[in-house]
């Protein structure tokens, strides 16, 4: 009983002090609301709030500054570097396009230069019948020199057909199918084409020896050979036209023996760049004889 | 299947050689990567197959190389037999054992069919050039490492079974019938 009694004595004290808290709050508040409104002066209470808050507004104030700093420098470069690097790797991407673009049509602008070539010599060569063809295939061994064309029988190519281009003599084509043909190159040993000297109209055979210059044979030592001298195909048995460049007398070996010099001859036509062709239909046995006979 | 396998190999070989590897009609180190398959052939196939590989390969061969047909038929089946028979003779058969007699034996043949050519036609062949050869043969012996590891694993592959041979069997009824 007497517990009880104790325990609802300090249950009242209790709640005393909390409405004694509240209402010397309320009244302090109160007071400060009345005494701020009513004088509008900036007292001793504000100043000591305005220390006491001041430092932690700068502290805030400083804090946000060098964490805003810190994102520009660091967090904003991070995402421009990212930014950047997907520019970078886009405006790569383009110019590999663009460099394709243009290795192609620089590749074009070279193939139609080339074609245009073949096509002016083409015009020169009067009324031949001529196809253009394209090397599609070269000879890897080290013994003869070929090459494999995109035209054959059906294009109208023969056995035996010379083979130019806007530089001169090419070959002779070798072997024939529907649609390709094996093309003996004048460079090969095995090739043989009569030729002239252009100044002097001595006549030879010109032979290939494997490597990028030619022999010319059959040349007596009573002509006139000079250095620099042409060299043009001299259309008999009318497989070659008359007067095709072949290439320039390059040295003359002198020998006391034998009747007849040794001449190289460097070719006109650059052997290492070949990619279109011409080849030149031959003209028929009975066209051959009218052409004797003129 | 390694029949087919293999001549469809050579084939690639062959217009690899003579496109992409002959940059221009004169260029004088292309490499003679068909020769790797003629050692292969003759170092880890036997005869039958090798032959049936070696026929189409000669063929497309002389079609697209020489003016002289049969000349790599001559070079390709003598080099095959040079190098079986010296393999049969070897005591080791590790690879890169085996890579100087593949360069020696392609070496060797050419000089041999050059003469041989020489001597039946002589003067349509281009002179031949030691240094030149030289290079060729190094230029055999280079590849010859890693197209035997890709010859190796298209052989393994050619034996895979691409039809399911035991699931397509017929079966009799009883499947648990002891058969004695």
């Amino acid at each position: 009983m007497r517990k009880k009694s104790n325990r609802k004595r300090s249950d009242r004290y209790r709640l005393f002090r909390i409405i004694l808290f509240v209402g010397s709050l309320a009244t302090g508040a109160s007071i400060f609301l009345f005494s701020t409104l009513s004088s509008q002066t900036f007292g001793p209470l504000h100043k000591l709030v305005l220390e006491m808050t001041g430092p932690l507004q700068k502290i805030v104030t400083v804090s946000s500054n060098h964490v805003e700093t810190f994102k520009r420098e660091y967090v904003d470069i991070l995402q421009d570097s990212l930014r950047l690097r997907e520019e970078n790797k886009r405006l790569l991407q383009q110019l590999q396009e663009k460099e394709i673009l243009l290795n192609k049509s620089r590749e074009a602008l070279a193939t139609n230069a080339s074609l245009r070539r073949l096509l002016e010599f083409k015009k020169t060569l009067d009324q031949q019948q001529s196809v253009a063809a394209t090397i599609v295939g070269k000879d890897p061994s080290t013994m003869y020199r070929s090459v494999i064309i995109d035209r054959g029988a059906n294009s109208g190519v023969t056995k035996g057909d010379p083979v130019v281009n806007s530089e001169g003599v090419v070959g002779q084509v070798f072997a024939v199918t529907p649609n390709y043909a094996k093309v003996l190159l004048a460079i090969a040993p095995s090739s043989a084409i009569d030729v002239l000297l252009q100044k002097s109209r001595v006549r030879g055979i010109l032979k290939g020896n494997g490597t990028l210059t030619y022999r010319l044979e059959y040349i007596l030592k009573t002509a006139e050979v000079e250095e620099q001298d042409h060299v043009v195909t001299a259309g008999y048995g009318g497989v070659f036209p008359t007067g095709l460049q072949v290439g320039v007398v390059s040295k003359i070996i002198k020998k006391s023996r034998g009747m007849f010099h040794e001449i190289e001859v460097t070719p006109s036509v650059d052997y290492q760049k070949l990619e279109n062709l011409l080849i030149l239909e031959q003209p028929k046995s009975s066209e051959i004889g009218k052409m004797e006979q003129n | 299947m390694v029949v087919v396998f293999f001549i469809a190999a050579g084939i690639l070989l062959v217009v690899l050689q003579t496109t992409i590897f002959m940059p221009s009609p004169v260029s004088s180190f292309s490499p003679d990567l068909h020769y790797v398959l003629v050692a292969y052939l003759a170092l880890r196939l036997d005869l039958l197959r090798s032959l049936l590989i070696l026929l189409p390969l000669v063929c497309v061969l002389d079609v697209l190389s020489g003016t002289v047909l049969g000349m790599h038929a001559l070079s390709c089946f003598s080099g095959y037999f040079l190098l079986q028979q010296v393999s049969s003779r070897l005591p080791v058969n590790e690879l890169l054992y085996q890579i100087p007699f593949i360069a020696l034996s392609y070496l060797i043949v050419s000089w041999a069919v050059y003469h041989f050519l020489e001597f039946f036609t002589p003067g349509q062949q281009a002179a031949w050039i030691w240094w030149k050869m030289i290079i060729h043969t190094i230029f055999v012996a280079g590849p010859a490492y890693p197209l035997f590891f890709v010859f190796d694993l298209l052989q393994k592959f050619s034996h895979r079974h691409f039809l399911p041979h035991n699931k397509l069997r017929l079966r009799s009824d009883n499947r648990r019938r002891r058969t004695t």
